[in-house]
């Protein structure tokens, strides 16, 4: 197996700073989602510079498992 | 002593991992036929390789597995690396799916394992595997398993066509080595726990293990070790394919005699069977059959231990049996109930060797052989029904090299005056005579739903070199004719013939593109030379020369150098392109549909049909599974999109995506040997690792779905929104603050995710909670999707 990527709704590169604060935000998110969240959901997020790529792995056979006979 | 009576002898077949999964494979039940009706009664046969599937793919397992993943891969060391080269990469990417899949894919196990075995209904009509959207997830879920089962012997990887370890199959002393690591084989523990006890308890003097691929060796070899160190006086005997091509060698290397008695070459029934006349007569004494004389055995190589020692000795070869002869296969003892399937498709021997015989690069007509020989279309016929009574199925596999131009016609005359009622697939030899419209016609009228023929190149000039006496123009038109019949065709392909240039190999490609809709599967396969072949004994006439490596003195395959045409590595790079051609071009091979070429004969069965279910054509199948992400997507129109429950995400520290590049790089799967072959290049890891690029750091979050069996790489921010999609409910309450341009790119990344099953519609579920989740307190949280969805924000 291995991957094909693809990369939806990119917002291009951004930098690894911005992108550590997403992550803060996610984990703060993330400790909100145990307790009681406050205010609209997403009011935070900023959709048009958020990078939302999404990296897919589309199965792709390998030498090794293209002649499989039947197994 | 009075020796034990042909029918009281103990005698047991095995057949080791990693072999076939989704069906038996023929060799043990030819093997135990040819015993029984020579009276060996109480021989026995064993399918360790789907047992061993069986019980690594189940939640006891698989528990134990994440618990040793965790211990053995130190995921925490690795993400916080600067960088990671080509072994770490490995182990980062077992560690992180291991981190994000384990409990999903724990808690579905059992159901996956129902879906693809047709288990999961008494209605053949309602059982998932029918449907790509249950069948599909639910492979993906047992694949993903043996990944876990992989992460927990790391850096070991099992597949479902593969078992490979860090050891080289080409040096006995690294084979040797494998079979004894209790952390990095899985099936020494296997072996010793599941298995060892009931061959003590059923006591055979004569243990058989048939070693097909350079997958089976390492934990034949294992099992031979255990047996032979707890039962001392029976004889372990291997044989098969693989071993045909380098058994005198593994005979040859020392430490074997602790594993193994004796090898039996080719064919294996006279053999076998003469094997166990001359151990029954020497009596059941301690220690005698380890003395015994075996110098009459045709075809055997065998340890002569009478003078102390052990001394490999070589056998002048066995009469081949006349194969009309032959009894039908008897499966009986093999548990046909844990086979990866929801029908069992009856595997028979309609010829041995090759009618044709005359293609270059081919050596199995060699290793089946001696000779060609075949079985009347009365004889076959007769024998198919009797399997099918006895077994209760309508689908078969003649397995043969190719069929004959006679046999085409008589035997499907014979199966229709029969009323049969049965389905069939073949390989089969481009003949324009017998695939004529009205040939094709027949073939279909008798079952036949699916033929792969030898194809191999578009190129005039690489055909001649390989003798295949077939034209282009026969070829597409006996692909045709197949095609208007309803018969599913496949093509065997290559690519790296000795001289065969770039131009020429994407010339084949254009071939195949063109025939795109009549050819619904292309296995394509890189050369490789090995040493029975006229390419490895002549190789001036192709302009090669052969590079030996001194210390493989297993070696099977050998790398070469070509005075024109493409190197072995940039054939290696043109087999990704013709397989991303493929992936384009046709249907069973675009994204997860992959599956059904892999799993062959889950696709067979959908164009076999059932008693209780419509057969479908190859068209209609494939215009089903193009419509599968359609049909999804226009869905989502009518009520938008849900998070599903039970997500799991793990936060990265590099890509994903960029590990399994890596990971997919021709240099880096020259590091592990297919199966097939088994062939190892002792410094593939080394260069690789010298040559390709390290991975760098990058904040990155993997996400798994349990339902859908996906993996899905995002940025932390895409974490972010999805978690913000599960409290708002729906993207219409998540989106009402966003600008104009937030909310289409919003809705395109929902579009997306919905796309691979990460999303749901609004109304809509694909696959029913997992039955183990019932049952379950701890994770029935994660998987009823029909729950709140507040409690099912992903989670690291």
């Amino acid at each position: 197996m291995s991957p094909k990527a693809e990369s939806q709704g990119a917002s291009g590169n951004r930098d690894e700073s911005r992108t550590g604060d997403a992550a803060a935000r996610a984990e703060a998110g993330h400790q909100q989602d145990q307790s009681a969240p406050s205010g609209a959901p997403g009011a935070d997020l900023d959709f048009e510079s958020l990078d939302l790529t999404i990296e897919t792995v589309e199965e792709r056979i390998s030498p090794s498992e293209t002649n499989v006979f039947d197994k | 002593m009075t020796p034990l009576s042909a029918h009281e002898f103990p005698v047991l077949l095995a057949f080791p991992p990693q072999g076939h999964w989704t069906q038996p494979h023929l060799a043990l039940p030819s093997l135990l036929a040819w015993l029984r009706v020579h009276g060996y009664d109480a021989a026995q046969q064993m399918d360790l390789s789907v047992e061993a599937f069986d019980h690594f793919l189940s939640r006891p397992y698989l528990e134990r597995a994440k618990a040793k993943a965790t211990a053995r891969l130190q995921l925490e060391r690795l993400q916080s690396a600067t960088s990671l080269g080509l072994g770490d990469a490995r182990a980062w990417r077992a560690g992180v799916e291991a981190a994000v899949s384990a409990d999903a894919v724990i808690e579905r196990i059992e159901e996956a394992k129902s879906v693809v075995r047709g288990q999961d209904s008494d209605s053949d009509a309602e059982r998932g595997f029918w449907d790509p959207d249950r069948y599909l997830p639910a492979v993906r879920t047992l694949y993903h398993g043996l990944r876990l089962v992989s992460a927990a012997h790391s850096p070991s990887e099992l597949t479902p066509h593969n078992f490979t370890m860090r050891y080289s199959n080409d040096r006995s002393e690294e084979v040797l080595a494998a079979s004894l690591d209790e952390d990095e084989n899985p099936f020494l523990a296997f072996f010793r726990e599941q298995v060892l006890p009931r061959i003590v308890a059923a006591r055979p003097r004569v243990l058989g293990l048939s070693v097909l691929y350079g997958s089976q060796l390492v934990p034949a070899l294992t099992l031979g070790r255990l047996v032979k160190a707890a039962l001392p006086d029976c004889h372990v005997t291997a044989g098969g394919g693989y071993l045909a091509y380098v058994g005198k060698k593994v005979l040859g290397a020392a430490g074997v005699e602790a594993c193994l008695d004796s090898i039996v070459f080719h064919e294996g029934e006279a053999p076998l069977l003469a094997l166990c006349e001359t151990l029954r007569a020497c009596g059941d004494a301690p220690g005698v059959a380890l003395r015994a004389d075996l110098s009459t055995v045709g075809s055997l190589g065998w340890f002569d231990r009478r003078e102390g020692g052990a001394r490999a000795t070589f056998n002048l070869p066995a009469h081949p049996i006349k194969l009309d002869d032959a009894p039908a296969p008897d499966f009986d003892g093999l548990p046909l109930e844990k086979y990866f399937s929801p029908r069992l498709v009856v595997p028979y021997d309609v010829n041995r060797g090759c009618y044709y015989g005359e293609c270059t690069f081919c050596t199995l007509p060699t290793v089946i052989g001696p000779g060609y020989r075949t079985r009347s279309a009365e004889t076959i016929a007769r024998h198919t029904l009797e399997l099918r009574d006895r077994y209760d199925t309508t689908h078969f596999n003649y397995i043969t090299d190719c069929m004959p131009p006679g046999l085409l016609q008589e035997l499907p005359e014979r199966l229709i005056a029969l009323e049969a009622g049965i389905t069939w697939w073949a390989d089969a030899r481009v003949e324009p005579k017998a695939y004529t419209p009205e040939g094709t016609r027949l073939l279909y009228e008798s079952g036949c739903r699916k033929l792969l023929f030898g194809f191999e190149s578009a190129s005039k000039r690489i055909l001649k070199m390989m003798m295949k006496g077939q034209s282009l123009r026969s070829v597409e038109e006996v692909a045709r004719n197949c095609a208007a019949a309803d018969i599913s065709v496949t093509f065997y392909a290559m690519v790296g013939f000795p001289t065969e240039t770039r131009e020429e190999a994407r010339a084949t490609l254009e071939f195949l593109e063109k025939c795109a809709g009549v050819v619904r599967e292309v296995s394509l396969q890189t050369f490789h030379i090995d040493e029975v072949a006229l390419t490895y004994r002549e190789p001036e006439r192709f302009g090669l020369r052969i590079l030996d490596d001194p210390g493989a003195d297993l070696a099977l395959y050998h790398d070469y150098e070509a005075d024109s045409g493409m190197t072995q590595e940039e054939a290696a790079q043109m087999f990704e392109e013709l397989m991303a051609s493929f992936r384009q071009n046709l249907p069973l091979f675009n994204g997860d549909n992959v599956f059904y070429f892999m799993q062959k004969s889950h696709y067979f069965l959908h164009l076999a049909g059932t008693p209780e279910r419509a057969a479908e054509t190859p068209a209609s199948f494939e215009t089903r599974l193009r419509g599968r992400r359609e049909t999804r997507l226009a869905r989502v129109a009518d009520g938008g999109v849900r998070t599903r429950a039970g997500l799991a995400s793990t936060p990265l520290t590099f890509s994903y995506r960029a590990a399994i590049e890596l990971l997919a790089h021709p240099l880096a799967r020259a590091a592990r040997p297919d199966f097939l072959t088994g062939r190892y290049v002792g410094d593939a890891e080394a260069a690789a690792e010298a040559r390709l690029p390290r991975l760098t750091p990058k904040a990155s979050v993997l996400v798994y779905d349990g339902a859908s069996a996906e993996f899905v790489e995002l940025r932390p921010d895409g974490l972010a929104v999805l978690r913000a999609l599960q409290q708002a409910g729906s993207l219409e309450a998540l989106a009402a603050h966003a600008s104009a341009a937030g909310r289409q790119r919003l809705e395109t990344f929902a579009t997306e995710l919905l796309r691979l099953g990460i999303l749901l519609p609004a109304a809509d579920t694909l696959m029913p909670p997992a039955r183990g989740a019932r049952d379950s307190s701890r994770h029935a949280s994660r998987t009823h999707e029909s729950e709140p969805e507040s409690q099912h924000v992903p989670q690291s």
